[in-house]
């Protein structure tokens, strides 16, 4: 028989498991959506309890709603927490990815089969809910404003020095046109280019290129 | 124990014995039968975020009896904890509670076990530095097996390994990984 917080209880699951991933798996829409309904159920059925006492509830004359009171309300405080922690558990991931400077708005887009929808991806197939897309381009926005403040450091950079100012790397999906000092470089799938790390550093982290050793 | 902590709030979703010392019109549903009251004297298990709280909360009682008594969870009971004494190392925790250590912290908070304290001390201690050379020997050996993320790991050590606890798996993780690093930057200084 279910009870209390065992949805909740599923959501925290569900965050252990995201810690371990290196990506961000679907948002459940459902099971947030169950917990807070949960939440607002046990809320009218305080409401409802605490009616007939006109805010004149005195616990130790009537020990059974009491306690009845205290155990909905601890069904609520957990619920809580599960909520909060799930997506606590989901943002500080997003801000890994971030800083790492991976594209989650644009990986949800190439799961198996579509590798070239590189636009947004409205509904359906992103793991992100709205909102976490939202913080997501926001603190991305965030980052790109330390960057450009005071200096042209870019702080998601790698810490290594690199050993050449020139790589080779290898096209893993189209990425269309890109400008660079000695001109413009169409990247096509499957071609290979020797070119400044500068330049395509950004590619090479967006999983569109890959250095070749 | 942070507040958004995972693993705490898993812990506190192990169930202990409990017996309900009020009877309860409402909260019938804890024991199955929703149609039902809750009478006094009723078993049931409740998770320890309820228990918890049930059972430290002011009813308003003379007598200062509370909602709920509850006992100590079979994962603590005189069995495990003679076994423990008997040989720590034998015993798999993780079959007895993934959280074992944080739900007998736990526990003891709310109950006054003397010998649990010790005997606890006494398992971790002596777990953890098989731990540790489980560890170094898992980086030392296993070249191929080090992007195994998990404790995918053969031999002897495997059947003492499955039966850590969450906690225990964490230390595992960092030993392991910090005999790695160590490794690995050794062997970067003597190439540059």
């Amino acid at each position: 028989m279910p009870m209390y917080g065992d949805q909740g209880n599923k959501l925290v699951q569900h965050a252990k498991r995201t810690q371990n991933l290196a990506h961000l798996p679907p948002y459940q829409t459902e099971l947030v959506r169950g917990v807070t309904r949960e939440v607002r159920d046990l809320d009218k059925d305080v409401a409802s309890l605490l009616e007939p006492f006109q805010g004149s509830f005195d616990p130790s004359a009537d020990q059974a709603t009491a306690c009845t009171l205290l155990v909905n309300h601890l069904s609520m405080r957990r619920n809580k927490r599960c909520l909060l922690a799930y997506h606590r558990t989901r943002t500080d991931k997003l801000e890994e990815l971030a800083w790492a400077g991976s594209d989650v708005l644009d990986h949800a887009g190439q799961q198996p089969g579509g590798a070239n929808n590189a636009a947004l991806v409205d509904g359906g197939a992103s793991s992100l809910s709205p909102q976490e897309e939202d913080y997501f381009r926001q603190f991305g926005d965030l980052l790109a404003a330390c960057k450009g403040q005071w200096t042209d450091i870019d702080l998601t950079g790698s810490l290594e020095p690199p050993r050449d100012l020139f790589i080779d790397v290898r096209v893993l999906k189209d990425a269309g046109e890109i400008q660079t000092e000695y001109g413009a470089i169409n990247l096509t799938k499957n071609s290979q280019f020797y070119v400044r790390q500068g330049d395509v550093e950004r590619l090479v982290a967006q999983g569109y290129l890959q250095k070749l050793a | 124990m942070s507040y958004y902590d995972i693993d705490s709030i898993l812990t506190d979703a192990e169930k202990i014995p409990c017996t309900f010392q009020v009877g309860i019109p409402d909260l019938g549903y804890l024991d199955n039968t929703p149609s039902q009251p809750l009478k006094a004297g009723t078993k049931v298990s409740l998770p320890l975020w309820l228990a918890e709280m049930l059972a430290i909360a002011n009813t308003g009682d003379i007598e200062g009896k509370s909602f709920v008594a509850f006992d100590l969870p079979p994962a603590l009971g005189n069995d495990v904890i003679q076994a423990l004494k008997a040989d720590p190392r034998a015993v798999p925790l993780r079959d007895q509670s993934a959280h074992f250590y944080g739900l007998a912290t736990h526990m003891m908070e709310l109950s006054e076990e003397q010998e649990l304290g010790a005997v606890l001390r006494k398992t971790f201690v002596t777990r953890a530095s098989e731990i540790a050379l489980h560890a170094r020997k898992v980086g030392g050996v296993g070249h191929k097996k080090e992007d195994a993320s998990n404790l995918g790991i053969g031999g002897a050590g495997e059947e003492f390994l499955r039966g850590l606890d969450e906690w225990e798996r964490r230390l595992f993780r960092q030993a392991h990984e910090g005999a790695k690093a160590g490794k690995q930057w050794m062997e970067n200084i003597k190439r540059s």
